[in-house]
């Protein structure tokens, strides 16, 4: 008897949560149904805002950017002044004050031997002309591996990107090349990749690769090292024509390399 | 006597080092009002030098005369400076068998090896060998690892990013607790404005 009583309540329970859990699906559904409606509904007015007003916000609810006109360029530090207060600074005890102008002397100075040397560049090469709007002239205040400047010349695809660095370590690996018995050595095919040769008495070293097109490089002195990467260039020789239209000497005498 | 000259030489090295800065700077100023742009580039690099060299010994000035029961090595102290990637590198030990090794480089390139360690969580767990913990010394995060010698001593080493100078401290058959408590002893502060 007791055993039938207990059996009709689990049945009874059974039931009631079937018909609920049918009733929670229902309910699942309608909210559903209402949560759709209201986002159509919301997303019209929405667009209807967006379109009548302006549009700066975004579908994620935040504002776009649509004005600011960026960053001015800020001059070159002002290398008298700096001079001046590192030496006030290091007459005060403040050294490490002391250090910072001297960095932005530094720094000052080498830009404005970038721009002298950017000057010297010839306006035309082998008919492409220079590209000024991509000239650039970078120091990182880092002592001695610091000033790099970077010319583009360009003609239809032809395009020849010159860059003159003073850079220890990069004009380190070059003149290891030279220094290297084995490194005259052809490596794939019956093709020369990589050869030394000159230009204008500079020792030089010559590369190419397929995506790449040509890249001359020419180590100056202790340091610095000049760079022309050369794409869609036909031969060699119109890369070392182009080589030579540039004033090595001149540079060379910039960069105060012996 | 001996105090005299040591005394001498703490005066006057500074002053040699101060003198030579204004030679340079003087140089410098002359060669960009004649328009010799790298002259002035070269003397400014010099004087730049210099400042580090007087950096460097202020620095090992600041720096506690003893190290527990271990006395400075003063003919240890050492100030280099390079211009290039590294920049000044001051360098002390204390104890007869430099028991204790000091030294701060400026400008050094495991500066962000290390913050990434020190900063990132999960690149923490998994560079960690059991041998190496994240300590704090005076506030200041760093990396605190544990080297065995083999014959039954350890060494500790704590490394602590100031800026982009990178202080080393090293402790040779210690504990980590001592270790620890020695670099507390450090300024800490006063070098990370200095070497900054």
């Amino acid at each position: 008897m007791l055993l039938l009583k207990k059996i009709t309540l689990l049945t009874l329970l059974c039931i009631v949560g079937i018909s609920y859990s049918g009733h929670a699906q229902f309910l699942k559904k309608l909210k559903e149904k209402v949560n759709s409606a209201m986002g159509s509904n919301s997303s019209n007015t929405k667009n209807t805002n967006s379109q009548g007003g302006n549009n700066s916000n975004s579908s994620s609810g935040s504002p776009t950017n649509k004005t600011g006109g960026g960053l001015t360029n800020t001059t070159p530090p002002d290398v008298n002044q700096q001079m001046a207060d590192a030496e006030k600074s290091q007459a005060a005890g403040d050294y490490s004050d002391a250090r910072y102008s001297l960095q932005q002397a530094l720094m000052g100075i080498e830009l404005q031997i970038g721009k002298q040397i950017l000057q010297s560049l010839p306006a035309t090469v082998s008919g492409l002309q220079k590209d000024t709007i991509q000239n650039k002239v970078m120091s990182t205040q880092w002592g001695w591996n610091n000033l790099s400047i970077q010319s583009v010349y360009k003609k239809d695809d032809k395009q020849m990107t010159v860059t003159i660095g003073n850079n220890t370590m990069y004009s380190g690996f070059v003149n290891l090349y030279f220094n290297n018995a084995y490194a005259q050595t052809s490596s794939n095919d019956n093709k020369q990749n990589v050869k030394q040769t000159k230009v204008k008495s500079y020792k030089a070293l010559i590369t190419y690769d397929d995506s790449k097109g040509y890249t001359l490089m020419v180590p100056l002195g202790q340091s610095s090292l000049v760079v022309w990467e050369c794409v869609n260039f036909a031969t060699e020789q119109d890369v070392m024509n182009a080589a030579n239209a540039f004033d090595i000497d001149g540079i060379k005498k910039m960069l105060g390399e012996q | 006597m001996k105090y005299l000259l040591i005394f001498l030489f703490i005066f006057f090295v500074p002053q040699c080092f101060a003198q030579n800065f204004t030679a340079d700077i003087k140089t410098a100023k002359a060669s960009y009002a004649s328009g010799k742009l790298e002259d002035s580039h070269f003397a400014l690099l010099q004087a730049m030098q210099e400042i580090d060299l007087i950096i460097g010994k202020e620095v090992l000035k600041l720096m506690p005369a003893k190290m527990d029961a271990y006395t400075v090595n003063a003919k240890d102290d050492n100030v280099t400076s390079n211009v290039g990637f590294i920049g000044t590198t001051i360098h002390r030990t204390y104890g007869p068998q430099g028991n204790v090794d000091i030294s701060i480089i400026g400008n050094s390139p495991l500066v962000s090896t290390l913050n990434a360690f020190l900063n990132t969580p999960l690149l923490g767990g998994m560079m960690s060998n059991g041998n190496n913990k994240i300590v704090k010394v005076q506030g200041y995060k760093g990396q605190l690892t544990k080297q065995d010698n083999g014959n039954g001593q350890t060494n500790y080493s704590i490394q602590i990013p100031l800026g982009n100078s990178l202080i080393t401290f090293e402790g040779k058959n210690t504990t980590d607790s001592q270790a620890l408590a020695w670099a507390g002893t450090m300024p800490l502060q006063q070098i990370a404005k200095l070497v900054q």
